[in-house]
């Protein structure tokens, strides 16, 4: 890592009005022109140049302690720095390594652990992807069934995991699987990390619903690795996951999604000459109104953190509330665009236009990170106290 | 834009009085009042003046509390959830346009003094009519709310605010009853003798406007409470009605309303109390929506998890929905108020340089 005048000792030293401007001015000095506001999620050969830059500045894990090469940023100034990579359009890089697997490690994993994978991330030797869902554990993920069979100094893994983002690209796997099949499905689920150019692992990607192939499966066949590769304490991985949720939960409840999409409604409404008709526009003042809304929702968790307090169960109606409002966005945007709303390519090649992608971008967003139907259990157990 | 200790404790002893004053548990008082003149409680009304609450937004020099609207809202909702029959917010604008011995008499509670301002159905903001020409007010006035209950009206006209006492030869009051078991008046002055008020702060209508969102805040929240509780209860089918995942997720939807109208009311108090101009505007407006709709969603909705008994004008939580639909049209519905919100929220953004 080369020092710049963004790398600092003490982030949270700044005010929060010089921190931001400082996440403004690197933005604007250090991402590449051409990456910003990408269309789809970018592949690593793609988002490659962003990463190494961010990686040189120290930019990468926002969310890690300084003393594992993170920026060590207090819970407010993460949403900051958040806030303002959307606000730019910077473009995601493959990120499990520093979101998820990083905070993982540096909570669970031992020190020798530690020290060999942190700084691979950073440097951009290591790039990770998540193994949760499989085909029969979606939304209910604890009856995942990858096993993991303890082989001499071995673990033996078979089975398959899905909707894996970027596995095509990525040089390690950690992933959950079952090591105790006798035990109550949530107490017999560990931690395991494997390279995935093992013997016996392979990747197919996933064409989705908007043509795009960034999730994919991966299969597991005898696949064998050091029993050294085992996070945490055996059989614990369920509540460690779940440990892990925290400033993921607000992060899916971000109002990015929606305002990305509300920020095209006016110009694809003017585009199609239906922008001063009355029922368009109360249709309009309404998504407006419940955008407003949203994020003044979303500024009470926040607030939250900035605290320095821990969600509760709440937190789902924020996931829940943005996910659904970005779908009414870009059911109206469809509706706007008439017949152009079956077309497969943008008009003019201008995708701000384009309803029919963010039409179906959008049905993802009530399915992943826990369905909307999950989510309202959830609330339903958790908040009102229902039966 | 959290608040701080001092107001975060002013709030808090706000909630606590009018839970003495206006008991949310307990409806036999609003139900006693219900489809009776004046329809409300005259000692119930001194004790909010002795608490102080009658000046709660005047400044301190004029004899008020000087709270702001984070205050403001807190009491409103707690009267909201209690149901409370007292026009306090049609008193809290008339208090605004007075002065002197009226102004004292309507802070004590001793007098009620209510304002009377709006001339046409759904309107908010623009002209008045009503003449106040050598000390004679002439004009009508619509939905004054409690109005037999009034001992004055603070008249808004052209040439200023006349003060009317409610006996004056000169005023004919009509009253249309009301669903929530309460009345409005329509005024009719034929000339009738007036005293010249004062004129109101400009951000006086918006503060009623969220004072009366955050009051259909307290009924969202009284009516979700009740009805997660009776699905706690009832049973059928051998099982409690509240294990079954269709009502739950229904009960879920109503909570998303009801946490998505806290947060913008509260975000709008916040607005507010940072000072004036078109985003206050805006963000009451937008409260003003959102609330308008959530109570009729969440009221109606609560019915029908109740079921038959839900139907009875027997069951308190009828009582509710009653109330939200007088009060969501009341000072603006929702779509008066989206209209409002993006008027003045394009001009709050052009004012900032943010793209239209």
């Amino acid at each position: 890592m080369s020092a710049s005048r963004y790398t600092l000792d003490d982030y949270n030293a700044l005010g929060d009005d010089d921190f931001r401007a400082l996440v403004r001015d690197f933005l604007k000095e250090c991402h590449p022109p051409e990456l910003r506001n990408p269309v789809k999620r970018l592949h690593w050969d793609e988002a490659k140049p962003w990463y190494m830059e961010l990686s040189r500045h120290g930019w990468l894990a926002p969310n890690w302690p300084k003393q594992y090469g993170g920026m060590g940023l207090s819970a407010s100034k993460q949403l900051i720095y958040v806030e303002e990579f959307e606000n730019f359009g910077a473009a995601r890089t493959p990120d499990h390594g520093m979101m998820l697997f990083g905070p993982l490690l540096i909570r669970y994993g031992s020190e020798e652990q530690k020290a060999h994978f942190l700084p691979k991330i950073l440097s951009g030797e290591h790039i990770w992807c998540q193994g949760y869902s499989e085909p029969n554990a979606g939304s209910d993920l604890a009856s995942l069934r990858t096993q993991a069979v303890l082989d001499g100094d071995e673990w033996v893994i078979n089975g398959q995991k899905t909707w894996t983002t970027l596995g095509g690209d990525a040089d390690w796997i950690f992933m959950l699987v079952r090591t105790d099949p006798a035990a109550k499905k949530q107490e017999g689920i560990s931690f395991l990390l494997v390279p995935m150019k093992s013997k016996g692992v392979s990747v197919k990607p996933i064409v989705n619903l908007d043509l795009q192939d960034e999730f994919s499966e991966v299969f597991f066949d005898d696949v064998r690795v050091p029993k050294a590769n085992l996070v945490g304490e055996l059989n614990k991985g369920w509540s460690m996951a779940k440990a892990l949720l925290g400033f993921e939960r607000i992060f899916l409840g971000s109002p990015r999604q929606s305002a990305h999409a509300f920020a095209r409604l006016k110009g694809l409404a003017q585009h199609y000459g239906v922008w001063d008709d009355p029922i368009v526009r109360d249709r309009y003042n309404q998504l407006w109104l419940d955008l407003e809304d949203h994020k003044a929702l979303y500024e009470r968790f926040a607030d939250i953190l900035r605290r320095g307090e821990t969600l509760g169960a709440d937190v789902s109606l924020l996931k829940l509330n943005q996910s659904e409002l970005y779908q009414r966005i870009s059911e109206f945007m469809l509706q706007i665009a008439g017949e152009d709303g079956g077309r497969l390519e943008p008009v003019d090649g201008n995708a701000d236009l384009h309803a029919p992608g963010i039409f179906l971008t959008a049905r993802a967003a009530t399915i992943y990170g826990g369905a909307s139907e999950v989510q309202r259990n959830i609330i339903a157990k958790n908040v009102l106290r229902l039966p | 834009m959290a608040l701080d200790e001092e107001r975060l404790e002013n709030v808090r002893m706000l909630r606590e009085s009018a839970a003495a004053v206006a008991d949310r548990s307990d409806l036999s008082r609003v139900r006693a009042q219900r489809f009776r003149q004046p329809g409300f409680d005259r000692a119930v009304w001194r004790q909010m003046g002795e608490l102080g609450w009658l000046g709660l937004r005047l400044p301190e020099e004029r004899g008020g509390a000087g709270l702001g609207m984070a205050e403001l809202i807190a009491l409103t909702e707690e009267l909201g959830a209690a149901l409370a029959p007292e026009p306090f917010i049609s008193a809290l604008m008339a208090t605004d346009m007075l002065d002197g011995a009226r102004l004292e008499a309507a802070l004590t509670g001793e007098a009620v003094i209510l304002a009377a301002w709006q001339e046409k159905p759904r309107q908010l903001d623009g002209e008045v009519e009503t003449s106040f020409v050598d000390g004679r007010v002439s004009g009508r006035k619509l939905q004054v709310p409690m109005a037999l209950g009034a001992d004055a009206f603070a008249v808004t006209t052209p040439q200023g605010v006349a003060i009317v006492d409610a006996g004056d030869p000169g005023l004919s009051i009509e009253i249309t009853p009301a669903q929530d078991g309460g009345h409005w008046g329509t005024l009719t002055f034929n000339g009738a003798r007036g005293e010249p008020g004062r004129a109101p702060r400009e951000s006086w209508l918006d503060e009623a406007v969220l004072a009366t969102a955050a009051t259909l805040l307290g009924i969202i929240d009284a009516t979700l409470e009740r009805t997660v509780d009776y699905l706690n209860v009832r049973q059928q089918f051998g099982v409690k009605i509240g294990t079954f995942q269709a009502l739950q997720h229904r009960a879920v939807d109503l909570k998303q309303q009801a946490l998505l109208t806290r947060a913008s009311i509260e975000d709008a108090a916040a607005i507010m109390d940072e000072g004036q101009g078109p985003a206050a505007k805006a963000a009451s407006s937008r409260a003003k929506a959102r609330a308008s709709d959530a109570a009729l969603i969440v009221t109606r909705q609560a019915i029908q998890l109740h079921g038959g008994i839900g139907y009875t004008d027997e069951h308190d939580i009828g009582l509710f929905l009653r109330k939200a639909m007088v009060l969501a049209p009341s000072l603006g519905d929702s779509a008066l108020h989206r209209r409002r919100f993006a008027q003045f929220q394009t001009q709050a953004d052009a004012k900032e340089g943010l793209p239209a």
